[in-house]
């Protein structure tokens, strides 16, 4: 099996990384580089928990192949808070109560980011269509949404 | 049956062509154990299922023209093999144009997924579940085909064989799907029914596609599509034919509602039984019909 | 109880505080067992397992994949003679003459990758005896049946399950009060149904995880994705025949149980194979395949009820038979067949109940606890039939509920009292919420609306000795840390405790720290992290050592200032005296303690405190009638009302609204028992509109996120609502009670009910797919 050396930047760092042909980005992202806020569900792309953005993008780390991501850039849930302060999204989230056991939490806040991100406005239904490739079995949804709304309506007020 | 309790990646190569004829090249010399690589939702699937067992996976989605969707009011829309569904459902002329293919598009999987599936790769892949297959079929959609002698056109209307069957072969890659401008009016409407209600395989989808054409006895030209009840997406023409020979009323679109539902061929599987899934052919073809002649009307 | 309250300083009991464990679970922080990192001695495991539901095993060749470069162990069921079992030890970690499910079980293997794990899988060779396997638990009672397990009556057993060895029931709980027989024909309607409950699978988001490592003297260290490390460190040694204290258990964040990761599963067969690979930790990861079909599963049910009223709707008579598809093992499945049991007379005052239920062997995947422990499974019918039986008496089903439902000093179905509860409460507040009586005209021509309710009662099912410690500490910066051994699998486990620790001691619930992961050789016992037992059990176990500090320090601060700790109150993180008015504040004595006048010495040291709870007071019950004086320590019971739609031309399902109301007792943190009813309720509809294990010949059809479909963001009601009732608990910290699985119980037959209301067709058997419903009212006329 071939093995690539690729160039990717992880969260801003430029990283240099030999992987086989057949790693997938999530497994490069907790294996190669030990950044395990991503989490591995599934391995199917069906439940979210491994999303990460690529270019901006969100799309589910297990679902393509880490030599498809020499030189891009990738942003993982390690990467939303800048130093201490973190990002409006993740204090939303734990003010709303839309945290339990965690496991989807890193997924759904790279979906709700990036949704954030290209429609600053969403509506309840446009949060919902934006979360329903990450799987959560603890809360019943209903404080992610609310969340996602006070995350919007922080940015509202600090733009 | 039998369960795979490891479903894993298994090894490859991955290879990146320079350009698309070194790709046709590699693809033909290796034929049968190399595969063209979009977006790779199916090729995921099916090579963790231990189905598709390529030794090299050919990335295809840098090459010349993949990544470009262009409308002209002249020509029509041409998308890219390697666009993916987000980009096409948020292209303006798409969303203006051609809303059927946003309506499918945006009814797949899930926002993430879509950053990775192409319009293109589930239809060189022919799963009878596709959801904008039926859309790229009532649209006109002609497929642009580069093989090892040279490039070519295939109209989607004749391209698929049978389950997984298409008129590619070994050594072709589609760099493109193009549909003609859309005739003036045209309206659409594709109705998935799945388990939950985003983000399934379809249970049933329908896709309808309708045009005023004085030409036709009733006026219109409506046509309809059929996803998950076949072995191939199914054009049943003998709905066109019912809903352009009378004038439309709810008694004529029952009546090819109930002809969509005769000429489909469900199987029983984990996801519906073929009895439940006819009966929703029949239902959401109506619903999908009227729905499309309503705003004819308007 | 403890006074804490004062005018200035609130008490962070019954505040919305925010979760202790917030921060690190949103920055990626959090550590999860799969994310530890153990460097290159790490091997990795994979288990061959059998394809057959039921077989002897004849032969095992593992030459060839012996020799694969990279394998460093193979293992097989001759290595493990132990058996295993929390209730009834009936199974083998690794099989040893038969395999008894598709997925037991047969050899493991660890090497440097999991690729090459694999590989040597493929070159292992199994040779089996087919054997008739048992697909149905009624089939299993029969005497055509083949025996699943001839060795029953050797097994060890708890002393409150009854197996009947000879046959594979291997628990028969037995409820016989008052007299059944002579009491249906004084009944005005009697209602006689048959559900069939499927297997549902918990579906935490994060799989089991396992590593095991046993070092150079034979210690044993196991890290795992656990709700139970103390009862895996007990159960494993066990059955492995190492002391206990030769076995250590770490238990990080856990992403979702739902009491999946309670008893003990898939980590036995990462510790059996480590103890061959001395010095390298073994990971056991199952794919998500294996988790739907090879961790535990939640049991299938047949059940028949039979219950009678008379002519003003007064509950006379209840006879039920439950058969439970207890699977191949019934290890921890037996406990919810008496729970069951127990419980079998619903929410309700029944004089005369007969019930009979069974736990049985089939060639299923393995059961064991989820979510409500036999009470969804079981309340799914009884209170479809509750409806059925109202409407035959022309009773509102809200009036039948209120004038049936137990309240403070009911008899119940084991013969006991019931402790003060708030039931009515709950019906009424369920049924204003949803504004029962009032019929809201459909949103489209082609839907129909209807509006169910559906009540339940819990107990926590445990022996009668399962206990809780705990310790808190103070540092020098006068922060209290608390070791405690139960976990947080999201319910909030740790940000309660640290409030009560904080309001117990007098600290701001900001300066606790909770010594986290769970590690059984630091942190004090709990039994598990089950039962919905942790607020109250392990809550009063932490109030005890707060109590037990503060004992210490006022008595050293009374001492030091000439006056009574009576006098003496330490608030917000303050010592004051409410005679002299002297304060100081804690960081200045609990480790260094406070100097004598005169240069007379020191008095006091580093402040400890410790503290357990564990209930005195349960009895048995008679096997043969189920009656006894106290066999559960407490219930907490709760409604559930939905209002739907249904949509004609498909047969779908929308949930316009939820509403949920339970009696907790006192909620310490209001928005997380909140939290717990909305994502209970989620779950409960999830399982009434999607989910089923599809097992066919003991096969699982669908053991993957395309085919076994939960609820996604998608499918949640845009109106759920969430009221906390609060009658308090007698032993419980400030009168608190579980609410962790109750809110998953009454939701399949609220929504069953809903469906009658709406379309005049009682859906019966959950999953209540569109397809069901919509073939269900186009064989009754209803649609065409």
């Amino acid at each position: 099996m071939a093995f690539h050396k690729i160039n990717v930047s992880v969260n801003g760092v430029m990283e240099e990384v030999v992987v086989p042909s057949n790693m997938t980005l999530m497994r490069m992202l907790r294996e190669s580089l030990a950044l395990t806020g991503t989490k591995n569900g599934c391995s199917a792309g069906e439940c979210g928990a491994c999303t990460v953005l690529i270019n901006g993008e969100p799309v589910n780390s297990c679902m393509l192949l880490a030599v498809e991501c020499d030189g891009a850039e990738i942003t993982t849930v390690e990467g939303l808070a800048h130093d201490k302060q973190l990002d409006p999204i993740q204090e939303a989230i734990i003010q709303e109560g839309g945290v339990q056991c965690g496991f989807c939490t890193p997924g759904i806040l790279i979906s709700a980011r990036a949704l954030l991100d290209r429609n600053p406005d969403p509506s309840e239904d446009d949060i919902r269509e934006a979360l329903v490739g990450n799987l959560c079995r603890c809360t019943g949804y209903v404080r992610i949404v609310e969340s996602v709304k006070a995350a919007a309506r922080m940015l509202a007020v600090t733009s | 049956m039998s369960i795979n309790p490891h479903p894993t990646l298994p090894e490859f190569d991955y290879i990146k062509p320079k350009t698309i004829d070194e790709a046709c090249k590699f693809l033909t010399e290796h034929k049968g154990e190399a595969r063209p690589l979009l977006g790779g939702t199916d090729i995921f699937v099916r090579m963790r299922d231990g189905v598709w067992k390529d030794k090299y996976l050919v990335d295809v989605k840098h090459l010349d023209g993949m990544n470009d969707i262009k409308f002209d009011p002249a020509t029509g829309l041409i998308i890219g093999s390697a666009v993916n569904m987000n980009r096409v459902i948020a292209f303006q002329a798409v969303k203006e144009n051609y809303q059927v293919l946003a309506e499918a598009a945006y009814s797949c999987a899930s926002y993430q997924l879509r950053t990775r599936a192409t319009i293109v790769g589930n239809i060189c892949n022919a799963s009878p579940a596709g959801d904008t297959i039926g859309a790229c079929l009532l649209l006109g959609g002609i497929l642009n085909v580069q093989g090892v002698n040279g490039a070519r056109r295939e109209p989607l209307s004749s391209f698929f064989l049978g389950p997984g069957e298409t008129g590619l072969k070994p050594g072709d890659i589609v760099s493109s799907i193009q549909f003609p401008v859309p005739p003036r009016g045209m309206q659409g409407k594709y109705i998935k029914h799945g388990r939950n209600n985003l983000s399934d395989l379809s249970i049933v989808g329908v896709t309808v596609v309708g045009t005023p054409d004085s030409g036709v006895l009733s006026g219109y030209r409506i046509r309809l599509a059929l996803a998950s009840v076949a072995p191939v997406p199914l054009v049943v023409d003998q709905v066109e034919s019912i809903l352009s020979g009378k004038a439309i009323n709810e008694e004529i679109i029952a009546e090819a509602a109930s002809v969509a539902m005769a000429a489909c061929n469900p199987i029983d599987d984990v996801r519906g039984s073929a009895r439940y899934r006819k009966l929703m052919v029949k239902n959401l073809s109506f619903k999908a019909i009227t729905a499309v002649w309503d705003e004819l009307r308007k | 109880m403890v006074k804490v309250d004062s005018q200035y300083f609130p008490s962070p009991i019954g505040e919305n505080k925010p979760r202790i464990d917030a921060r690190e679970k949103v920055t990626g922080a959090a550590i999860y067992a799969d994310d530890l990192q153990f460097g290159n001695a790490l091997l990795h495991a994979r288990i061959k397992r059998s394809p057959h539901p039921h077989a002897f095993i004849k032969k095992i060749d593992i030459t060839q994949a012996r020799t694969l470069p990279g394998v460093k162990t193979i293992v097989t069921g001759e290595d493990f003679p132990g058996h295993i079992g929390l209730y009834l030890q009936d199974r083998f970690i690794f099989c040893r003459d038969r395999v008894r499910y598709v997925g037991d079980p047969v050899v493991g293997v660890a090497a440097t990758t999991v690729e090459v794990a694999e590989k040597a899988l493929s070159l292992i060779k199994v040779e089996y005896e087919v054997l008739e396997p048992v697909l149905d638990p009624e089939f299993g009672v029969s005497p055509e049946a083949p025996l699943l397990h001839p060795d029953l009556g050797k097994y060890v057993v708890a002393p409150f399950i009854f197996p009947e060895p000879g046959t594979n029931i291997s628990n028969h709980f037995i409820i016989r009060k008052g007299d059944v027989d002579s009491a249906w024909e004084k009944c005005s309607a009697i209602v006689e149904r048959k559900y069939r409950i499927p297997h549902i699978q918990h579906v935490p988001i994060e799989p089991h995880v396992a590593i095991a490592r046993v070092d150079g003297t034979g210690e044993v260290t196991l890290w795992g994705s656990s709700q139970s490390p103390f009862a895996q460190r007990n159960l494993i040694a066990q059955s492995l025949g190492i002391s206990k204290n030769e076995m250590r258990v770490i238990a990080p964040y856990v992403g979702g149980g739902f009491g999946s990761k309670a008893g003990v599963s898939m980590e036995a067969l990462a510790v059996a194979i480590a103890t061959k690979v001395k010095g390298h930790p073994v990971k056991l990861l199952l794919t998500r395949e294996e988790e739907f079909y090879t961790a535990f599963v939640r049991q299938g049910l047949a059940a028949y009820f039979k219950m009678g009223c008379d002519e003003k709707g007064r509950l006379l008579a209840m006879e039920n038979k439950f058969y439970w598809d207890g699977g191949a093992y019934t290890e921890y499945g037996v406990n919810i067949t008496r729970a069951a049991g127990y419980s079998s007379s619903g929410p309700y005052e029944v004089p005369n109940v007969k019930t009979d239920s069974y736990c049985v062997y089939t060639n299923h995947p393995v059961t064991g606890p989820m979510r409500g422990f036999g009470m969804p499974e079981m309340h799914a019918g009884l209170e479809q039939c509750i409806d059925e039986l109202a409407l035959e008496i022309r009773m509102d089903a809200v009036e039948f509920r209120k004038l049936n439902c137990l309240k403070t000093g009911s008899i119940l179905v084991t013969g006991s009292t019931m402790h003060p509860i708030g039931l009515l409460q709950c019906i009424e507040k369920a049924a204003e919420a949803i504004g029962w009586g009032n019929k809201a005209p459909p949103s489209a021509p082609n839907k129909k609306r209807g509006k169910g309710i559906a009540l339940m009662w819990k107990a926590p099912a445990m022996p009668p000795n399962a206990g809780s410690s705990a310790w808190v500490e103070l540092t020098e910066d006068g922060m209290l840390n608390v070791g405690l051994g139960g976990q947080d699998l999201g319910q909030g486990a740790f940000t309660v405790a640290a409030q009560m620790a904080a309001a117990g001691m007098g600290v701001p619930y900001e300066w606790v720290r909770i010594a986290t992961p769970i590690d059984t050789r630091y942190s004090p016992y709990e039994w598990q992290t089950v039962a919905s037992r942790l607020t109250w059990s392990m809550g009063n176990a932490i109030v005890n050592a707060a109590k037990d500090a503060r004992r210490q320090v006022l008595e050293m601060v009374a001492e030091a200032w000439g006056e009574i700790p009576e006098d003496l109150d330490i608030v917000n993180g303050v010592v004051i005296s409410f005679k002299s008015e002297k304060e100081i504040p804690l960081k200045n004595l609990v480790i260094y303690g406070l100097p004598k006048p005169d240069d007379q010495g020191w008095r006091g040291g580093p402040v400890i405190g410790r503290g357990n709870f564990m209930p005195t007071y349960v009895t048995g019950l008679d096997p043969k009638t189920g009656q006894g004086e106290r066999a559960v320590v407490h219930y907490t019971t709760g409604a559930q009302a939905v209002e739907l739609e249904v949509d004609l031309d498909t047969g779908r399902i929308e949930i316009i609204k939820g509403v949920s109301a339970f009696d907790v007792g006192k909620a310490i943190n209001p928005e997380l028992v909140k939290a717990q009813m909305e994502g209970g309720f989620v779950q409960g509809m999830s399982s009434a509109l999607f989910e089923s294990l599809l097992v066919k010949d003991g096969v699982v059809q669908n053991p993957s996120f395309v085919d076994y479909r939960i609820a996604t963001s998608a499918d949640v009601p845009r109106d759920l609502q969430a009221f906390i009732i609060e009658v308090p608990q007698d032993d419980g910290p400030w009168g608190a009670r579980g609410i962790g699985e109750h809110s998953m119980v009454p939701t399949v037959p609220a929504i069953a009910n809903a469906i009658y209301d709406a379309v005049g067709i009682r859906p019966g058997d959950p999953p209540f797919t569109a397809e069901k419903i919509y073939l269900l009212m186009y064989d009754a006329g209803i649609v065409k």
